[in-house]
């Protein structure tokens, strides 16, 4: 192929974005990778471990980041944000604002800087579960090596990193850099958000500390998490004797998110085998309005169950107070089968929150439907959707969009060398 | 629960989207509505069930049962539906349905709920008091009174008959509705428990526990207590000028006139209060029937225009007879229909509280 050909632009480097841009470039097609974060990986990189097969998804990620090294063929932007896209002859130009990482290719991520930095944040990476430095490595296995300074948290006048850094790798004066991209094709795959727990004080969140969304418990679960891996009440750090999952926290319901996020079901009962094992005594109970695992879920779900100690009530909860009497917290809900009202005590009560795309940044542009969901007209030749910014979808269906998504935009790729 | 054969009553299912519970198909059973609902009890869950029952068409099953009218209508349920399936609606709805389905004789019944015959409800009272007015005995005195158009003896004997009517219609409604909350399980005796549970709805103890509708608290005390005022002093004095030792009009000062007025006032204040309620939340309005309807004007109408012809035999106008004539009607229809009409809800409520109260219920 000639040289001059334009690239496929791909927002976002999570496992949708990262398998899309490999999937492009290996076919042989230049690649721009743009990711909002300071690394790659997105969602997936902060899960403890997948369903169903209950393997961590670090390897499959190593093995992507690997596959990016690589291939001279992928640009990476990090930090980068695309602010407008518009169509012009033969593809799309695109107006990339990049945010400065206030740290250069010399950083060898010593960790020097960390020591001095005496500014401390609530994490997000652990959705707040522990703190970190302004100046900080994204996550111990991120890709690209290298730390980032979050100014926002930097005490006004600092400069202790600067001073402590061996390699001259801490530029705090840097400037957001605006880039034009021009792209014969774009795919977006900017992923998911976990829905704003802070709504459901209902069900406890952010009145009781043990009431955790699922993501943060993937966290929990995590061997890179806040507590190396031990699944713990956050208020103590005590192991929990008793843990309740709520599903459909948000989802499926008119005044949260209408729609049904397709994988806490299953996410659920992933977690449930994480407790199951961690704390074998433990009583585990999912309340559930239907358990939905589709397709070869079914045998997931099925084998979760004959373990035992894994308790399913019909029934949403929809009320988690603290017992009078004895302190503990407990969730209300009527067992639909059985026609009685339930209060079940637990130390730790997971909601099983959904999935929010990440199309809010995205340039208007882009078509959405009623709940946020990219919905791009077939007739746009040229803009193509990955992933769960598309639709809520589990791993394994996000990476097949995304190799469908990379062979549509190399079509596009196609056309337009028949026409140069 | 093995044994239940499902013979769905589509024309029931039909009747209850019609009549208030529009929203019941989007239901999907989560269960929300139990667990938010303050009343709903450990053992005797709603409106969840309900809600399916209803959906199912289970006309006999879900009529029956006496959590229908444990429910106080907070809205609590219909504000946390995730479905927007308006469940304390649709157990109005159901009520309703309950009311006409205990109801005897059934085709009063069938005609008090039928909104397009609404005016020939009135055709009989119309008719009645306006031959008693314009052909009845007169008697002149000096000052303009009621009793020159329509003598006392001949009201009060024709209130004492309708009212005789409604209980003897009330008294095979609640043996049907007893007999069937004892299948449902409410198996607590009815007589001893009447006190506790009267002494609970004077109280409005479970209205206390609604959350999403403030007002209605103290809208339906006022309006239940000035219309339980009203009932008491009408009872009385119906009495006391039968018995010839009391005289209307009664002066002002008298404490029977003291006690209707000032009761007139609690009532007018209270439905006031609903009525606002009603029609200030738009989704409630769209869902307000006829049967919520025809009772706040029927109740409206007789408390305003009694208020009215007494302000106007005051000012001695002769208007006063005509706002007396619909004074008369809007009572007699109220009297003469309260076993089909959503009044009902007091007398069933009642004894359903007494049959499931808590402690004293007997079987498994």
């Amino acid at each position: 192929m000639p040289e001059t050909r334009l690239p496929i632009a791909v927002i976002g480097g999570g496992m949708a974005g990262m398998t899309a841009a490999l999937e492009a470039a290996e076919a042989g097609a230049q690649v721009v990778l743009i990711e909002r974060e300071p690394a790659l990986g997105g969602r997936v990189a902060q899960l403890a471990r997948y369903f169903p097969k209950l393997c961590p998804p670090s390897c499959g990620l190593e093995i992507n980041f690997r596959r990016i090294k690589q291939n001279p063929r992928i640009r990476i932007l990090t930090r980068a944000r695309v602010e407008d896209i518009t169509a012009q002859p033969g593809g799309y130009r695109l107006t990339v604002l990049v945010e400065p990482r206030y740290v250069n290719q010399a950083c060898t991520a010593c960790g020097k800087c960390v020591e001095v930095c005496p500014a401390e944040v609530p994490d997000p990476w652990n959705y707040g579960l522990s703190k970190r430095r302004a100046v900080y490595l994204p996550y111990p296995a991120a890709f690209p090596f290298q730390f980032v300074i979050d100014r926002s948290a930097c005490l006004s006048g600092c400069r202790a990193c600067q001073d402590a850094c061996p390699y001259g790798a801490i530029e705090l004066t840097e400037q957001p850099k605006q880039e034009v991209i021009e792209a014969a094709a774009v795919i977006v795959a900017t992923g998911w958000s976990p829905y704003d727990a802070s709504r459901l004080t209902h069900l406890g969140f952010g009145r009781f500390p043990d009431v955790i969304t699922n993501a943060m418990m993937e966290r929990l679960a995590a061997p890179d998490g806040p507590t190396g891996g031990r699944i713990v009440r956050p208020s103590d750090g005590k192991e929990p004797r008793s843990v309740v999952f709520v599903q459909c926290a948000g989802s499926r319901d008119e005044n949260h998110l209408p729609y049904c996020s397709s994988v806490c079901c299953a996410a659920s009962l992933k977690q449930a085998t994480y407790v199951r094992e961690q704390c074998p005594d433990a009583e585990v109970t999912i309340f559930y309005i239907d358990i939905r695992t589709p397709g070869r879920l079914e045998d997931f779900y099925q084998q979760v169950l004959n373990g035992d100690r894994i308790r399913l009530i019909k029934g949403k909860v929809a009320k988690v107070e603290r017992s009078a009497e004895t302190g503990r917290l407990v969730a209300v809900a009527e067992d639909a089968l059985s026609g009685r009202k339930l209060t079940v005590e637990a130390d730790l009560i997971v909601l099983a929150t959904g999935i929010v795309p990440n199309s809010q940044d995205l340039p208007p542009v882009l078509a959405r439907d009623p709940f946020g969901f990219l919905a791009i007209p077939p007739s746009e030749k040229g803009i193509y959707v990955a992933g769960c910014v598309r639709r809520p979808e589990e791993v394994a269906a996000t990476v097949q969009d995304a190799t469908g998504a990379a062979l549509r935009a190399y079509q596009c790729l196609v056309r337009s060398l028949a026409h140069a | 629960m093995a044994e239940l054969v499902v013979r769905p009553d589509e024309r029931f299912i039909q009747e209850v989207l019609a009549n208030g519970g529009a929203d019941l198909k989007k239901c999907y059973q989560c269960a929300t509505c139990s667990t938010v609902c303050a009343l709903s009890e450990e053992d005797r869950t709603f409106p969840r069930r309900q809600m399916l029952l209803a959906q199912w068409g289970l006309k006999d099953l879900v009529l029956s049962d006496p959590a229908l009218w444990l429910c106080h209508s907070c809205g609590d349920c219909t504000e946390q539906c995730p479905r927007g399936a308006r469940p304390g609606d649709v157990l109005g709805a159901l009520r309703q349905q309950a009311i006409q389905y205990f109801a005897w004789p059934k085709f009063v019944a069938r005609w008090v709920n039928n909104a397009r015959a609404v005016w020939t409800l009135f055709l009989l009272p119309v008719l009645l008091f306006a031959g008693l007015g314009l052909w009845g005995p007169e008697t002149v005195s000096e000052q303009m009174e009621f009793a020159n158009e329509y003598p006392v003896p001949v009201l009060e004997a024709l209130f004492f008959s309708v009212s005789g009517l409604a209980v003897l219609a009330f008294a095979v409604g609640l043996g049907r509705f007893v007999k069937a909350l004892r299948v449902q399980g409410a198996t607590a005796p009815i007589l001893p428990n009447l006190v506790p549970a009267i002494g609970e709805i004077f109280a409005h103890r479970r209205f206390q526990k609604c959350q999403a509708e403030p007002f209605r608290y103290p809208g339906h005390l006022l309006a239940f207590w000035g219309f339980l005022g009203l009932g008491f002093v009408g009872t009385v004095i119906g009495i006391g000028t039968m018995g010839g030792w009391l005289h209307t009009p009664l002066p002002l000062s008298h404490p029977l006139k003291v006690l209707a007025n000032l009761s007139a006032a609690v009532a007018l204040v209270g439905a006031s209060i609903l009525l606002a309620n009603r029609l200030r939340n738009q989704q409630l309005r769209q869902r307000t029937t006829y049967f919520d309807w025809l009772l706040v004007w029927l109740l409206a109408g007789a408390v305003l225009t009694g208020l009215l012809s007494e302000l106007l035999r005051l000012a001695q106008l002769k208007v006063m007879y005509g706002v007396y004539f619909i004074h008369l009607v809007l009572v007699f229809a109220l009297l003469a229909y309260a076993p089909y009409s959503k009044l009902a809800h007091a007398v069933y409520r009642t004894v359903a509280l007494a049959a499931t109260r808590r402690g004293t219920r007997g079987g498994p």
